[in-house]
């Protein structure tokens, strides 16, 4: 008898941890309440097993929104290195992409990349609810789609 | 009719205290509107003169504020009083050398929160308290450039300059935004 050994791959070790994706919410200035309504009743984000978490060290996602300042992704990148692997960086709306509005201030921060790696970005003004639930989507589909070996 | 006779009452009482200012910090004191007076000082009388009206009934520091005239070489530092008991604002205005801008702390009378009011005055016009221990960066954390809100800084050429790159196909576009 052919005793077949168990390899631990990538992917297999993926696909235990990402099931449903909690989320922690690192929000400025109106990023917060634009992003509401994904939370509350109307587009109720807890029905696709997205729930927002008060630890980092809970979460598998974290939500970036709003204009960030140097100041501010200081204590993003603390949140970051606490969460546990594998995880996930989504940054909202456009002003983390370019600045948005304040892309010639001379205290935010114009490309989020520079500090914390960044899966994917959403863009929008804010961002649709929808754009939302389909970006934390492609987390599964991205697991779903790494190479079994 | 009420109101009116309150009004009368209200304009009298300031009168009154107008004048036990005038007398007892030694300064002339304006009388803006109600409830507003204010008064312009030498910097180098600040300390006194706060002691003084806090000793009146000016316990709350509301914030300090700064001006930067720039034509006239000068910082104008105000500082808002206000008082519980009198209800009135009291401002005290104060100018100092734009080249050199030193002024004595009044930590010595409102402790932290004139310290945190300082520290924002320093980081944004780099006017120099002396006498508070605290003057770190508040929300400007690892900025190399000069105060931001000096008033001959052009902070949008210093951000084109330092974050975009003209030859980037991509940022080319900031450099063609005319304000």
């Amino acid at each position: 008898m052919i005793i077949k050994k168990k390899v631990i791959t990538k992917k297999k070790v993926m696909k235990t941890f990402v099931k449903s994706v909690w989320v922690f919410n690192w929000f400025n200035s109106c990023g917060f309440t634009e992003i509401l309504p994904v939370v509350s009743s109307r587009w109720d984000m807890e029905r696709f097993g997205l729930v927002a978490v008060n630890s980092p060290r809970k979460a598998d996602a974290l939500f970036i929104a709003g204009y960030q300042t140097h100041k501010s992704m200081k204590r993003a990148q603390q949140i970051y290195e606490q969460m546990p692997n594998p995880k996930f960086v989504f940054a909202l709306g456009s002003c983390t992409m370019t600045g948005g509005m304040y892309w010639d201030s001379y205290n935010t921060v114009k490309r989020i990349e520079d500090y914390v790696p960044v899966f994917m970005y959403i863009p929008g003004c804010p961002p649709r609810p929808e754009a939302i639930f389909d970006a934390v989507h492609k987390v599964i589909v991205h697991v779903d789609e790494l190479p079994d070996e | 009719m009420s109101t009116m006779s309150d009004d009368s009452k209200n304009s009298l009482l300031e009168e009154k205290l107008i004048k036990n200012l005038n007398t007892k910090l030694g300064v002339s004191i304006n009388f803006q509107k109600e409830r507003r007076l204010w008064t312009s000082i030498d910097s180098d009388k600040i300390v006194d003169i706060c002691t003084k009206a806090y000793e009146m009934g000016f316990e709350h520091l509301s914030t300090i504020s700064v001006t930067d005239w720039l034509e006239e070489g000068k910082h104008e530092l105000v500082y808002h009083l206000w008082s519980y008991s009198h209800k009135v604002l009291l401002t005290i205005k104060t100018k100092i050398d734009r080249k050199n801008p030193n002024i004595s702390s009044i930590n010595s009378i409102w402790g932290a929160n004139a310290e945190t009011c300082e520290r924002e005055c320093h980081e944004l016009f780099g006017v120099k308290f002396e006498g508070n221990p605290n003057l770190t960066p508040l929300f400007l954390e690892d900025w190399e450039g000069p105060p931001p809100f000096l008033k001959d800084f052009n902070w949008r050429e210093y951000v084109k300059e330092e974050t975009y790159d003209q030859n980037n196909p991509r940022e080319k576009v900031y450099f063609e935004v005319k304000k």
